[in-house]
C-alpha cells in the first residue's frame, strides 16, 4: 500500500502578520513557518495506517527551500520519503495550478491512497483536494472525521452542517479531505528527527512533472486583488454595571432581537 | 558551531508543541498548587524516546565498564568521553532545557538533579552491579533520584563541615546525619547521601568522603515536606534526617574501591560532577534570558505612555540592548558547550565556573529588568516575568554561589 499525503507549509499560527507592499499577500520574510494544522491530521492518519500494517507514505509540498524544514518534519515523524515541488515558476499560481501540480505528482506514484487537509490555515480555500481527485480521476471525500478498513474499500464519516455526520464508502484508489480532530497528532521523536536527515527528498520542478505551462501567475484564472485588514466596526455597546445590571439587560437585547 | 542545524531547530520547535501543550496548562498548578513535575517529565521522555536514547547510552557506558573491569581496557579509556563529530547528543540534552526554562526553570531542575547529577553520581562512582540496580532507572527517570551534599551547617564549605557520618560495624555501615535544600528530596526513590568516614583519630576535614545509595523507605530515614521557598516552586526541596540507618558495602558507590581511595579523591569525583552541573546553567540561563526578552520587546511595543509605545524612549532601549547582548553571549556560550561535546572535550574548572558565575548573574539581571519594562504589570504573578525573576535568582546560588565561582575562576588564573 502506497499513501500521498499532501502538505502546505503556512505561517505559524503565533506569527505576527502584516500585509506585504503591493498589499496582494502577506509580509513572508523573516516569518516562521510550520506545516498547516490540517495536514498534520492527514500525515497522522496515514502514519496510522502504515502502524498497522505495511504502507509506505510519501509526502509532498510545493513551495521555495524553506519547505524542506516541514518536509523533514513529516519524515522525522515517519513517513519514508519526500517530494518537494521547488519552483519559482509555479508561485503565483491559483487553485487549479496547484492541483495540477500535485495531480501530476499522485499520477507518478500511483498510490492507493491520497491525504490531505480540508483547507489551508492561510488560504482557506478548500478547493485543491477535490480538484486533485477530479484531475487524477478518483473518488474523494472531504471533511473526514473517520476512516474505517483501509485495506479493502474505505468507509469514512464525513462531518456534514450543524454536526451532523455522513457515511460513505470509496473505493481505491482514492483522495480524503480531513477536518481537525481525526486523530491524535503525534511527536516526532528525536530519534525520529535524526533519522529523518538520511531519508530522501526528490526535488523537482513543474516542468519535470509536465506541467511547466500549466502553472504560475500567467495561467491563473484567479487572481489576488487585494488583502487588506478590515476597518473596525462600529455599532458595538458596552454593557456596564453590576453583573445583575449587564446580565439583565443582555437578556432584553437577546428578548429584543427576537434571538429566544 | 555558529547556529542550530536544522535538525535541531526541528528538535526546538517539537519541543515546544510539547510544553505549549502540556507544560503551560498545568504550570498555575505546577507553581501554586503542590504538583510534583514528575509526571510530566516521564510523558516528555516518553514522547521523544529520550528513556530509548538513556537506555542505548546506559547499554554502551556499561559494556565498557565490564571491559575495564575486566581488565581489557585501561580504566581512563572506560571513563574517556567520546565525541560524536557532530555535538547532537548534547545538543538533544540542552535543547529540552532551554525551551523549558522559558516556563519552569523548576522543572529542569527537578530534571536535572534526577538523571544528570544522582544518575551520572551512580554511573561515575558505582561498579558495573551498582550502575545496572540504580543507573538505569535513574538515567530513564523510572526512579526519581536525589543528591545530597549540603547541610544546614556545611554549604559553601561542603566538605569542610560535613557532619553526616559512616561508621563501620563489621561488615555494614551505620549512617547519620541531616541534609536539607535537596531538590527532590521530599520525593525521591534513590537518593545518593554524600557522608564523612568515621576515621577515629583522623582530622575531620582529612576524612574519606564516601557516597551511598539509599532508597525510599528504608528504617532510619526520613523525607521531609518540601520546603517553602522564594522561587522554583516547580522543584520540590525538602530535607532528609538519618538516624542509625544500617547499610552493607552492596550500598557504597564503588564499594571496597572506595575505602582504598586517598581523602582527596572523593572530593575530586564530586568536583567532576559539579563542572556538569555548571555547564548546565548556561542552557537554564538562555531559556529564561530568551523569554525574558521576547516578552519586554513585545510589551515595549505595546505599552503606550505619554502617547508613544515606552520601546521608544531610550532607557527602555538600553535595557532591551543589554537583554540582547547577555542572550547572545549565553547562546555562544551554549553552542561552545555543544562545540566541546562534538570533540569529546570538557571545559575546565575554571573555566566552567566563569560560565556559570556569568548566566547566572545575566539571568537575575535580564530578569529583573523585565520586570521593570513591564512595570506594575512585572510585579504581577499574571505576568510571567515575575515569576522568572524569582526562580532565576537560585542560579547564583545552587551549583556553588556566585562568591565560590569567583573563587574557583581566581584560583585557576592564580595557580
Ligand atoms: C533551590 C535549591 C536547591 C538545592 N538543591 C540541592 C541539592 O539537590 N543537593 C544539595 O546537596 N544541595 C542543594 N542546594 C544547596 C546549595 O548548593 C547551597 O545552598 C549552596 O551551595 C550555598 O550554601 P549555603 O546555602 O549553605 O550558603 P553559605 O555557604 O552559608 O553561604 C552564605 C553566603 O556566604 C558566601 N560565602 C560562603 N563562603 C564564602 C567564601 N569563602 N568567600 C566569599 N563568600 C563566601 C556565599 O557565597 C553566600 O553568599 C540547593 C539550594 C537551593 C536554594
Amino acid at each position: 500500500m502506497k499513501i500521498v499525503v499532501c502538505l502546505k507549509q503556512v505561517p505559524h499560527s503565533d506569527a505576527r502578520l502584516d500585509i506585504n507592499g503591493d498589499g496582494t499577500w502577506i509580509q513572508e520574510d523573516n516569518l516562521k513557518f510550520e506545516i498547516n494544522s490540517y495536514d498534520t491530521y492527514a500525515l497522522e492518519e496515514a502514519l496510522r495506517i502504515k502502524d498497522a500494517g505495511e504502507a509506505e507514505v510519501v509526502v509532498v509540498s510545493i513551495g521555495p527551500d524553506r519547505v524542506t524544514q516541514a518536509l523533514r518534519t513529516a519524515l522525522g515523524m515517519g513517513a519514508d520519503r519526500a517530494v518537494h515541488v521547488n519552483d519559482s515558476a509555479v508561485e503565483g499560481s491559483d487553485a487549479l495550478g496547484i492541483a495540477k501540480v500535485l495531480a501530476a505528482i499522485v499520477k507518478a506514484e500511483s498510490p492507493d491512497l491520497v491525504v490531505t487537509g480540508l483547507m489551508s490555515d492561510d488560504g482557506n480555500f478548500s478547493a485543491v483536494p477535490p480538484m486533485i481527485a477530479e484531475l487524477c480521476d478518483m473518488p474523494s471525500a472531504t471533511s473526514v472525521l473517520k476512516v474505517d478498513g483501509a485495506n479493502g474499500s474505505l468507509t469514512v464519516e464525513r462531518e456534514l452542517e450543524g454536526g451532523a455526520m455522513e457515511v460513505v464508502e470509496l473505493p481505491k484508489p482514492c483522495l480524503l479531505a480531513v477536518q481537525t480532530g481525526l486523530n491524535q497528532v503525534r511527536y516526532a521523536s528525536l530519534k525520529g528527527i535524526m533519522a529523518a536527515k538520511k531519508k530522501p527528498i526528490d526535488v523537482k520542478t513543474a516542468a519535470d512533472l509536465g506541467v511547466g505551462d500549466q502553472v504560475g501567475a500567467g495561467a491563473a484564472k484567479v487572481r489576488m486583488e487585494k488583502v487588506y485588514q478590515p476597518p473596525k466596526g462600529e455599532g458595538a455597546e458596552l454593557l456596564e454595571g453590576s453583573t445583575d445590571d449587564v446580565v439583565g439587560s443582555l437578556m432584553n437585547k437577546v428578548k429584543e432581537l427576537g434571538l429566544l | 558551531m555558529i547556529e542550530w542545524s536544522e535538525q535541531h531547530q526541528m528538535i526546538r520547535d517539537v519541543v515546544q508543541r510539547f510544553i505549549r501543550e502540556e507544560v503551560v496548562p498545568h504550570l498555575e498548578d505546577l507553581e501554586h498548587g503542590d504538583l510534583p513535575p514528575y509526571d510530566i517529565l516521564r510523558k516528555m521522555f516518553a514522547t521523544f524516546g529520550m528513556s530509548e536514547l538513556a537506555r542505548q547510552r546506559f547499554d554502551r557506558q556499561v559494556a565498557k565498564a565490564e571491559q575495564a573491569e575486566a581488565g581489557e581496557i585501561p580504566k581512563e579509556e572506560a571513563r574517556k568521553r567520546e565525541g560524536d563529530g557532530t555535538g547532537d547528543g548534547a545538543a538533544m540534552q540542552l535543547i529540552p532545557i532551554i525551551e523549558l526554562c522559558r516556563y519552569c526553570p523548576g522543572m529542569v531542575t527537578a530534571l536535572g538533579v534526577s538523571t544528570g547529577l544522582t544518575g551520572a553520581a551512580v554511573m561515575g562512582k558505582g561498579t558495573v552491579a551498582q550502575k545496572k540496580r540504580w543507573g538505569l532507572d535513574l538515567l530513564t527517570l523510572d526512579k526519581i533520584g536525589a543528591w545530597a551534599i549540603t547541610e544546614p551547617g556545611s554549604g559553601s564549605d561542603a566538605f569542610g563541615g560535613m557532619k553526616s557520618s559512616a561508621r563501620r560495624e563489621g561488615d555494614e555501615f551505620v549512617l547519620n546525619g541531616s541534609k536539607t535544600f535537596i531538590t527532590n528530596g521530599p520525593y525521591a526513590d534513590t537518593i545518593v547521601f554524600i557522608c564523612k568516614l568515621d576515621e577515629p583519630g583522623v582530622d575531620s576535614r582529612d576524612r574519606k568522603i564516601l557516597h551511598f545509595v539509599l532508597e525510599k523507605g528504608m528504617p532510619g530515614l526520613t523525607q521531609s515536606k518540601p520546603m517553602k521557598k522564594m522561587g522554583l516552586h516547580s522543584s520540590p526541596t525538602g530535607e532528609l534526617f538519618l538516624q542509625d540507618v544500617r547499610v552493607g558495602m552492596d550500598r557504597l558507590l564503588g564499594e571496597e574501591k572506595a575505602l582504598e581511595s586517598k581523602a582527596g579523591e572523593g572530593r575530586q569525583a564530586s568536583k567532576a560532577t559539579f563542572q556538569m552541573e555548571r555547564s548546565g546553567v548556561a542552557a537554564m540561563a538562555l531559556g529564561i534570558v530568551e523569554r525574558c526578552l521576547e516578552l519586554s520587546v513585545k510589551y515595549a511595543k505595546e505599552r503606550v505612555q505619554w502617547d508613544q509605545p515606552i520601546g521608544e524612549y531610550q532607557l527602555i532601549q538600553e535595557k532591551l540592548a543589554r537583554m540582547e547582548v547577555a542572550r547572545m553571549n549565553l547562546q555562544n556560550l551554549v553552542f561552545r558547550t555543544v562545540e566541546l561535546s562534538a570533540q569529546g572535550k570538557s571545559m575546565s574548572f575554571g573555566e566552567a565556573s566563569a560560565m556559570k558565575l556569568y548566566a547566572a548573574r545575566a539571568a537575575v539581571e535580564v530578569a529583573m529588568e523585565a520586570v521593570q519594562v513591564y512595570g506594575g504589570n512585572g510585579y504581577m504573578a499574571e505576568y510571567h516575568v515575575e515569576q522568572l525573576a524569582r526562580d532565576a535568582k537560585v542560579l547564583q546560588i545552587y551549583a556553588g554561589t556566585d562568591e565560590i565561582q569567583i573563587r574557583a575562576i581566581a584560583r585557576d588564573l592564580l595557580a
